[in-house]
């Protein structure tokens, strides 16, 4: 079993009449048990600017659907900056923990409570020829035969950017479900935000969609200015 | 100028190599290198399960660089509590869990709230600030 722990030292000479020292370690566990975490996306580093001031953005560090909710996650930043009036703004969905200055950090659980993912379904059906084609999320598929379950099972092997897909071998059908939980997918899809050009009558109707409904607890981080800052994050998950 | 310092190391054989991540901060107070967060509260409290409480209230100073200690000193590993800003759901705090946040205390609502879950559990509270709205007599 993976042992990970985390220690805390908080100390002070001169806070209070006599000397402050707190420390503690914890052996950092999946929820409700003593089997160590098993899981970490590493420690990384970023260093974010703009244009100017106004073009400061808020960088999201991790997306909650794509982890386990309600589990004991940890989340560690750090804002390496050197200059004492730059911080990073830390929000949880969109409510402010805090802002983190020069050299601060911070460790906290997070409970990863995500909404959920925008669903339609995709049907190919009637007359299709080969080299029809059907392009959706910027991608194009480019059919390499005439079989409508051949054609459905290409549209399954492409890579979408903001879509993952179901397909069962041999049907005509393929379930799209967004990649993220998120308020831009509260739509419901229909059959022409695919543009289809065949040389027949085939088509790639939308059988049903369902809407998506936001992330609660994306952790992102606003740069307090547009010049170069630096953080470092990790994530110690199950 | 108090000097108060908080210091992590996470250290790890989950990955192929160890893992070792050591930092430590003195707690300034917002914008400055030369003066140090200069008051404190401290306090051990038992959650028993069921209602939300308060663990403080959002009447330190908003915007500032205070920063929260929590530990959950429970020993039995089902027992957690749950912590709230805002109402807004940010984690568990697990038997033997801690941790350290920044806090902003944005306004009247930003309370730092915890729910205890499966049994009362004891919770240890740190909040260095720079200031609290005192509430008059």
């Amino acid at each position: 079993m993976a042992t990970t722990t985390a220690t805390i030292t908080i100390s002070s000479t001169d806070l209070l009449t006599d000397e402050l020292a707190l420390s503690s370690t914890a052996s950092l566990t999946t929820a409700g048990t003593s089997t160590g975490v098993t899981q970490a996306s590493g420690l990384s580093r970023k260093t974010t600017s703009a244009a100017a001031a106004a073009g400061i953005q808020a960088n999201v560090l991790y997306r909650a659907s794509d982890y386990t909710a309600e589990k004991a996650n940890k989340v560690y930043i750090k804002n390496t900056s050197t200059t004492a009036a730059e911080f990073f703004t830390v929000t949880l969905d969109q409510e402010t923990i805090g802002r983190l200055y020069a050299g601060d950090w911070m460790f906290m659980p997070w409970i990863a409570t995500s909404g959920t993912r925008a669903i339609f379904t995709v049907t190919i059906a009637a007359t299709w020829a080969a080299g029809d084609t059907w392009e959706f999320d910027g991608v194009t598929l480019v059919a390499a035969s005439s079989t409508v379950a051949n054609i459905a099972a290409q549209i399954d092997a492409l890579n979408y950017p903001n879509w993952t897909t179901t397909y069962v071998a041999t049907e005509a059908t393929i379930i799209f479900s967004a990649r993220y939980a998120s308020s831009a997918s509260e739509e419901v899809w229909v059959t022409a935000d695919g543009t289809l050009n065949t040389a027949s009558n085939g088509t790639a109707n939308i059988s049903s969609s369902a809407v998506g409904s936001k992330s609660e607890s994306d952790i992102t981080i606003r740069p307090s200015v547009h010049t170069d800052m630096t953080y470092e994050c990790m994530l110690i998950h199950e | 100028m108090a000097t108060t310092t908080a210091a992590i190391t996470l250290t790890s054989d989950l990955l192929s190599d160890n893992m070792s991540v050591s930092t430590s901060t003195t707690c300034m107070k917002a914008g400055t290198t030369a003066d140090g967060l200069d008051q404190m509260d401290y306090g051990l409290v038992e959650i028993a399960t069921g209602d939300q409480f308060d663990l403080i209230g959002a009447t330190p100073t908003a915007g500032k660089a205070s920063k929260l200690y929590v530990k959950n000193h429970s020993t039995d590993e089902t027992y957690y509590v749950e912590i709230m800003i805002d109402s807004q759901d940010i984690g568990r705090l697990y038997g033997g869990d801690w941790m350290f946040i920044p806090a902003n205390f944005h306004d009247a609502n930003a309370d730092i709230e915890v729910t205890a879950v499966t049994g009362t559990n004891k919770i240890e509270y740190a909040l260095f600030h720079e200031g609290t709205a005192l509430v008059a007599s």
